[in-house]
């Protein structure tokens, strides 16, 4: 029994049969070798199948037995073949599409990163980069082991990775170790400088030597704590020097400048109201769009200024087969606004409330950082061009940076003892 | 039973290849399988009477439809009533 796939491809004929003997006919049919099938009698009318093949040898048998046979369906795929060459560009557009679809298949159109938390997707773009991993290569081309080592050993918080393939779709997938030690530092031994000058307001030392004290004057650059903490034998006198990284938290009452200044004009976007909604479509590098339609009608239908400017929105979608075949293929609305730039000028009043608006950002800004403001002065002043606000502060803000303790400094310290 | 039969017991042989017997095979009330057949008697929606060796088989029922029909084997379908053997004198 042949299955239904092969009487599609040899091609049957659904046929009627009329007379007396029919049976006969399906025994002669037999003893010659021709396959029947789907035999229905219903009411004197006999439907059978055949193949199409065998219908020609069936005329002897039909005319002995004097049964008369008609065709009333053609079926399978030899009676298609009329029907695609009269539909050859047809027909050749879906082979030529899925050709170009296995084609484009075969490239990496898409690039997602998964699991990653502590290392942003902008690093892991840098290290493709780096690994020449970009859109519209090879797919083939890429070893996802070998990468996936290097991507280990790129990243020392990763603790699995996995590069995988989904269509024409690359997956990173990463996974951290989220119970990250916290780094140990080597103590390198280091001294608390002032970042700039003032008085020492207060000072609490975890680690070091403190060389300042509350109410001291200090200069910018001057060492507050030391990493170097001497080592004094039963007469008091220094034999060595332990070098630690000193560590302290010091508050210093330092002064403050601002200044802040406003021209008198400024620039305002006045839309004229002139839109422009368009699609645009990019095949791979080629780009089309409907803004040189819009342009060029626009240009003898409304003649404009010279000096034009445009706001321009882009939406962009790329094309993706089965939620996993991205295709190097875009399209989008692009929505164009017309605007122009006039400027208007600021009363005095309104200058004065944009600097104190302004002055205030920053009061607010130093207060989020903790710093303390003790004083405040400030004058505004109408200029040429507009308005300036000088301000002089004097706050209370953390200080000290770390340095290097100098190879000398200890040295010196030893000589001076 | 036959001297054809009792040979095909002893020596444990399939008796419809010793006996040229007809061998039918059917699934539920629905479909039936017949080989080593000579030929169809007869053929309505109603009733399919199959010529074996020396015997004839009347297949009754309703809605009856000969699925496949080669020098092999036969398939009949529909809603198979009765199966009878009819011995030739």
């Amino acid at each position: 029994m042949q299955n239904r796939w092969i009487r599609f491809v040899r091609g049957f004929l659904v046929i009627k049969i009329d007379g007396d003997y029919m049976e006969r006919f399906f025994n002669m049919c037999r003893m010659h070798e021709i396959d029947l099938w789907e035999i229905k009698k219903e009411q004197n009318i006999c439907m059978c199948e055949a193949y199409a093949a065998d219908f020609l040898k069936m005329p002897p048998l039909l005319k002995k037995t004097g049964t008369k046979a008609h065709v009333v369906k053609k079926k399978g795929l030899p009676f298609y073949f009329p029907f695609i060459k009269k539909r050859i560009i047809f027909f050749a557009g879906v082979l030529l599409c899925l050709i170009m679809l296995n084609y484009v298949t075969k490239y990496v159109w898409a690039i997602e990163y998964v699991g990653n938390l502590q290392v942003s997707n902008d690093e892991l773009s840098d290290f493709l980069e780096q690994e020449s991993i970009h859109y519209g290569m090879k797919k083939s081309s890429i070893n996802c082991e070998e990468k996936e080592k290097k991507l280990r050993e790129t990243f020392q918080n990763v603790t699995w990775t996995s590069i995988y393939f989904e269509g024409t779709k690359l997956y990173i997938e990463i996974k951290e170790n989220e119970k990250s030690e916290p780094v140990q530092f080597e103590t390198k031994g280091t001294d608390i400088v002032a970042n700039e000058a003032g008085t020492i307001t207060s000072i609490v030392t975890r680690n070091g030597v403190p060389r300042v004290k509350a109410g001291d004057t200090v200069e910018k650059g001057q060492v507050l704590v030391s990493g170097g903490v001497p080592v004094y034998d039963e007469s008091q006198s220094i034999i060595d020097y332990q070098i630690y990284d000193a560590d302290a938290d010091i508050f210093i009452q330092t002064p403050i400048e601002y200044k802040g200044s406003i021209n008198s004009g400024y620039p305002v976007m006045i839309y004229t109201g002139n839109h422009a909604n368009t699609g645009f479509a990019q095949i791979g590098k080629y780009y089309i769009d409907g803004l040189a339609l819009w342009d060029f009608a626009g240009k003898y239908l409304s003649p404009k200024k010279n000096e034009t400017l445009y706001e321009t929105a882009i939406e962009k979608h790329q094309v993706v087969l089965l939620d996993s075949i991205y295709l190097p293929v875009y399209y989008g609305k692009i929505d164009r606004k017309e605007y122009y730039i006039k400027y208007f000028t600021y009363t005095d009043e309104e200058m004065q409330s944009k600097l104190s608006e302004n002055f205030e950002k920053f009061i607010l800004g130093l207060q989020e950082k903790g710093v303390q403001i003790v004083e405040k002065d400030v004058k505004m002043e109408r200029n040429s061009i507009g308005m300036e606000l000088n301000g002089s502060l004097l706050v209370v803000k953390q200080t000290g940076e770390t340095i290097e303790i100098p190879r000398n400094t200890v040295q010196e310290d030893e000589t001076k003892e | 039973m036959s001297a054809g039969e009792r040979f095909a017991d002893a020596f444990s042989l399939p008796k419809d290849m010793v006996v040229n017997a007809t061998l039918l095979h059917m699934v539920g009330a629905s479909e039936l399988f017949v080989e080593n057949f000579k030929g169809i008697i007869a053929y309505t929606c109603h009733e399919v009477l199959i010529k074996g060796n020396h015997m004839k088989y009347c297949v009754c029922g309703e809605c009856l439809t000969i699925e496949h029909y080669s020098n092999e084997d036969m398939k009949i379908s529909g809603q198979i009533k009765e199966v009878k053997v009819i011995r030739e004198a």
